[in-house]
């Protein structure tokens, strides 16, 4: 694909997965402070009944770069796709989030869900966010959202007017922002992640 | 008399536009006071600076609460200080549970006290305890705090934290309030069961309805950022039949 100087961000991804017949597939990706990353994911839905739960995380602190490009095909019919990314920018980060669903013309009767929400905490933060569907059929549920937003200062002055310090205010607002992605890691795993937000203040 | 609160010739203003100009007012232990006023009397910006809100700026003037200047106070170091705000509208911290909430209130507030961290059993008990003389059913110890609670439910919680935390000053904002009768009284019964003689409350209020059920032993008229008249609750009564015009 090429219009003009538009590069396709996707125009390189090769299918990294592909979901057969009744198949589930569930993948979680943690970015931690510290690290800049290219999380390139294609996943090709080739199957009826196939199941797809992708989700991720990052936090960034410093001058991390971080891209997500995310690219779920829907090539077979009755498939159920479910995308949820949060993160959390600060110092000088620099993070995209480009999501493309594509569902093709036969697949009739596809579920698929995109959800990326962003909170950036400082100026020199940078996120950016290209949800994009291209629906082929017609019978399909299909919805994307994005936000990005700061941390919410209603919440933090009511917190603090009980007496919670206010960087303690913010973690907790941070914890809260990203437990829907890392209720699917181990307790382990999203103990780690927990301890780090507090690195981002 | 031992005051607990001394607000002096208070100046405040948000952005360019100067609010409060020049309140005076003053709380003994054990006392409650009302303050009445008309929409944009400044009875939000009064309450905002009590607790510290941002945004709001103090141009002139001192409050000295129990001995200590207030305005140097972080918000979360007043509530430490025994003051508890009871919001009109409580807001909604998604993924955060009641408990998990009360308990980051309660050791920040150990701590900064100086004490050792409260043992969970111990916590839950007085959780429970406070949750049951709210009248809190038990299950919403789990729920994320004010998320998909109604009014009534968003009111007792506040009353329930209030009960918790056991301020020594309890500054309750009903500045325009479409509460019920049965949020009313939730207010009330938590505001009199905490009466004593060494604590005191502040009700800011548009409306009698809530001094019916908490009587004040002293009324405040806030008019125009000042205060403009102070009397019994016998001015609950001359607002009721003649308005805030006749001040």
């Amino acid at each position: 694909m090429g219009y003009g100087n538009y590069i396709d961000p996707f125009a390189a991804l090769r299918p990294d997965y592909t979901v057969g017949a009744g198949e589930k597939l569930e993948l979680t990706f943690v970015v931690l402070p510290g690290e800049s990353r290219d999380i390139d994911v294609a996943i090709d839905l080739v199957g009826e009944g196939a199941e797809v739960s992708l989700k991720g995380l990052y936090l960034c602190g410093g001058d991390e770069r971080v891209n997500f490009r995310i690219l779920m095909h829907h090539r077979a019919g009755g498939c159920v796709s479910r995308q949820l990314f949060n993160g959390i920018a600060g110092g000088t980060s620099r993070v995209t989030f480009d999501g493309r669903i594509i569902v093709a013309p036969d697949a009739q009767q596809t579920e698929a869900y995109q959800e990326n929400h962003n909170i950036v905490l400082t100026d020199g933060a940078h996120v950016e966010t290209t949800p994009q569907l291209e629906i082929y059929a017609d019978d399909v549920k299909c919805s994307h959202g994005a936000t990005t937003g700061r941390l919410d200062e209603d919440a933090l002055f009511y917190m603090r007017t009980r007496g919670v310090p206010e960087a303690e205010a913010k973690v907790l607002q941070m914890i809260s922002f990203l437990s829907p992605v890392t209720e699917s890691l181990s307790e382990a795993e999203r103990e780690r992640t927990n301890q780090k937000i507090i690195t981002l203040l | 008399m031992d005051k607990l609160l001394e607000i002096k010739n208070l100046h405040a203003r948000i952005g360019e536009k100067e609010i409060l100009r020049g309140i005076d007012l003053s709380i003994g232990r054990g006392e409650i006071h009302a303050v009445m006023g008309p929409n944009g009397a400044g009875k939000s910006t009064l309450n905002a600076v009590l607790t510290g809100r941002p945004d709001y700026e103090v141009t002139e003037g001192s409050i000295v609460y129990d001995g200590k200047d207030l305005l140097s106070m972080a918000p979360e170091e007043r509530s430490w200080a025994g003051i508890f705000l009871s919001f009109q509208y409580p807001v909604e911290i998604p993924g955060v549970t009641i408990t998990a909430f009360m308990k980051a209130a309660v050791q920040a507030r150990r701590k900064a006290q100086g004490l050792p961290e409260m043992k969970t059993p111990e916590f839950l008990k007085l959780l429970k305890e406070k949750m049951a003389f709210v009248q809190m059913k038990p299950e919403f110890a789990k729920r994320e705090v004010n998320v998909g609670f109604s009014g009534g439910e968003k009111k007792r919680n506040e009353i329930f934290q209030m009960a918790l935390l056991d301020p020594t000053l309890s500054i309750l904002d009903e500045t325009d309030s479409g509460l019920d009768v049965d949020a009313l009284k939730i207010v009330a019964d938590g505001v009199n069961a905490l009466r004593s003689p060494e604590k005191s409350a502040i009700i800011i209020t548009h409306y009698q309805k809530l001094l019916e059920y908490v009587r004040p032993d002293v009324v405040h008229v806030l008019k125009d950022g000042r205060i403009v008249r102070t009397g019994g609750p016998e001015l609950i009564e001359a607002i009721e039949k003649g308005g805030f015009d006749q001040f």
